[in-house]
């Protein structure tokens, strides 16, 4: 398959599964700012669930398929469609034309360039998006300006081939079997992240109030604004390394939700962490979202995880039988 | 042989990380046991698979592991136990490279130079003759691709983070935060004062070797008009 991209979108980036092992070099973990999306993307294309797919964020590309094929599409709603056809929704598979047109433009269909929920779709090429390797991964590395499309978005010209290694026989039709959670929660409602205490004290600050999404919203991280935190809350502290999902305190008092660009190190105060079954949730997160933190005990933040795997398993299992597929089941357990 | 600090504590950090915390300051000494703890837990990575890839910083590291594969408590029993066999590294152990960066100071390419001369009663000669006149040695990297966090920036110009960060900040920049002071490696938004900018390719992930600097390289600035 061959996507030539007439319109790169607001930001469309290749990811896979990041760079874990580069973070003491100061490389960004990278990766899927929605890891679930990603994953059912890619199992609905016949992929493995981490391989590399594209990324699109709040408006997507316009893109003509040269070549067709499968793609998988998971995530936000951004209104996908069949340039003059058909709506291609979030968790389904479709075969695309050689010369048929997708559009990204809005969840309404009628171009407002919004989507009704969550921020990021996720399109996955039946055998994977074809990227040189960098540091061990195909994705793209905003921060160092290398990977996946040259280090930077996709913009219009360039041309998204399908990756060499067709997995299994990609079948358009299927659909997703399971809720996803990024995405379920009606378009105006507080989306509730569980957290745990930080390296600082004073997640209790953070989980009283309802915080709104800045406009500074992106894979780095994500603003939050609408009150007035206590002084003593944020501010310096000695550098130290950083998880994905920790909450930084700036000497302003506007929190941020580490993405997975986050620096490796950072010298602010961190009082909470977004426990990582909800980091699917964070990478949804609209400018405008309001955003709520409760306190929760690592022993729920682990079943919660293992909850979220164990769904994408079932779903990849069934998947596996409408397709005909094997394989399928065993590598989307890990 | 240096004398033995207290064991450091060990605590989660998230649900996927602990941090390991040697001391609450930056210290030569402190920064070469977070390091030598790092290095010892990727050697044993191999062995232990659930565990990522360490982060040493000043006094810490960051240790991640899978929680699905590990627990909190087994992941802090191996980590115990890696520092139970640390043999006692001290800062002045770190050899490497002297690296000579070349820096224009000032102007456009240092644009807080003369606050930061202002803020110490200093002039902006003063602060170039101050920091180019020092040796820095690499204490670990990052904050972005191939930063290094230089220890060695005389007290005299050591100065806070600016309160709010820029939103981009231009590769090659020369800044001071705290008692640090960094090149950046990229062009990236960033909250330290910025005195000068260099040429030098600080990180390519494209080289064998992806960053110039690494712990333990001695570090020169040298200004370059």
């Amino acid at each position: 398959m061959i996507l030539e991209a007439l319109d790169g979108g607001l930001l469309t980036t290749v990811q896979d599964a990041g760079r874990p092992d580069w973070t003491h070099l100061g490389v960004p973990v990278g990766g899927p700012a929605d890891p679930w999306a990603l994953s059912v993307a890619n199992l609905l294309a016949g992929n493995d669930p981490a391989d590399a797919a594209l990324e699109l964020t709040l408006v997507g590309p316009r893109l003509v398929a040269r070549e067709g094929g499968v793609l998988g599409l998971a995530g936000a709603d951004l209104g996908a469609r069949v340039v003059g056809g058909r709506r291609l929704e979030a968790g389904r598979s479709y075969r695309i034309a050689a010369g048929e047109e997708l559009a990204f433009d809005g969840a309404d269909g009628a171009g407002h360039g919004r989507a009704l929920r969550g921020a990021r779709a996720y399109v996955a090429l039946a055998g994977g998006v074809d990227a040189p390797r960098v540091l061990g991964s195909r994705s793209t590395c905003l921060p160092g300006g290398f990977g996946g499309l040259d280090g930077r978005a996709l913009r219009a010209g360039d041309q998204v081939r399908s990756g060499p290694s067709d997995r299994r026989p990609a079948a358009d039709g299927l659909v997703w079997p399971i809720e996803d959670d990024a995405t379920a929660d009606a378009p105006r409602a507080p989306v509730t992240l569980r957290a745990l205490p930080g390296a600082a004290t004073g997640i209790g600050s953070l989980t009283g109030a309802t915080w709104r999404v800045a406009a500074a919203a992106d894979r780095v991280g994500v603003r939050l604004e609408g009150h007035d935190l206590p002084p003593d809350i944020g501010g310096e502290a000695l550098t130290h390394g950083l998880p994905w999902g920790a909450i930084q305190i700036p000497p302003d008092g506007h929190p941020i939700i580490l993405g997975p660009d986050h620096q490796t190190t950072g010298g602010y105060r961190v009082p909470a962490v977004v426990i990582s079954a909800d980091l699917p949730l964070v990478g949804q997160l609209r400018p405008g979202d309001e955003v709520r933190f409760v306190e929760t005990d690592s022993d729920t933040a682990v079943r919660a995880l293992r909850d979220q795997r164990d769904r994408l398993a079932a779903g990849a299992a069934a998947l596996l039988e409408a397709a005909g597929w094997d394989r399928l089941a065993a590598s989307a357990g890990g | 042989m240096p004398e033995r600090v207290g064991e450091p504590v060990i605590a989660p950090f998230g649900d996927a990380a602990l941090l390991v915390t040697f001391g609450d300051r930056a210290d030569p000494d402190l920064t070469a046991r977070a390091g030598a703890l790092a290095r010892l837990l990727d050697e044993r990575r191999p062995a232990s698979p659930a565990v990522g890839r360490a982060v040493p910083a000043h006094a810490t590291v960051l240790v991640p592991f899978d929680p699905l594969a590990m627990d909190a408590t087994a992941a802090a029993e191996l980590v115990r136990h890696a520092v139970g066999t640390m043999t006692g590294a001290s800062g002045s152990d770190a050899a490497g490279d002297l690296i000579d960066i070349p820096v224009r100071y000032g102007g456009s390419d240092g644009p807080d130079l003369e606050e930061v001369a202002e803020r110490h009663g200093l002039s902006a000669a003063d602060v170039i003759d101050l920091h180019a006149g020092a040796r820095y040695r690499v204490l670990f990297l990052g904050f972005a691709p191939g930063f290094a966090y230089l220890g060695g920036l005389p007290d005299a110009i050591a100065t806070p983070r600016r309160l709010s960060p820029r939103e981009r900040v231009p590769a090659g920049s020369v800044g001071i935060a705290g008692e640090q002071t960094g090149v950046y490696p990229l062009s990236m938004p960033g909250g330290w004062n910025l005195i000068g900018r260099t040429d030098a390719v600080l990180f390519d992930p494209l080289r064998a070797d992806p960053a110039l600097l690494k712990p333990g390289s001695a570090v020169r600035f040298v200004p370059a008009r």
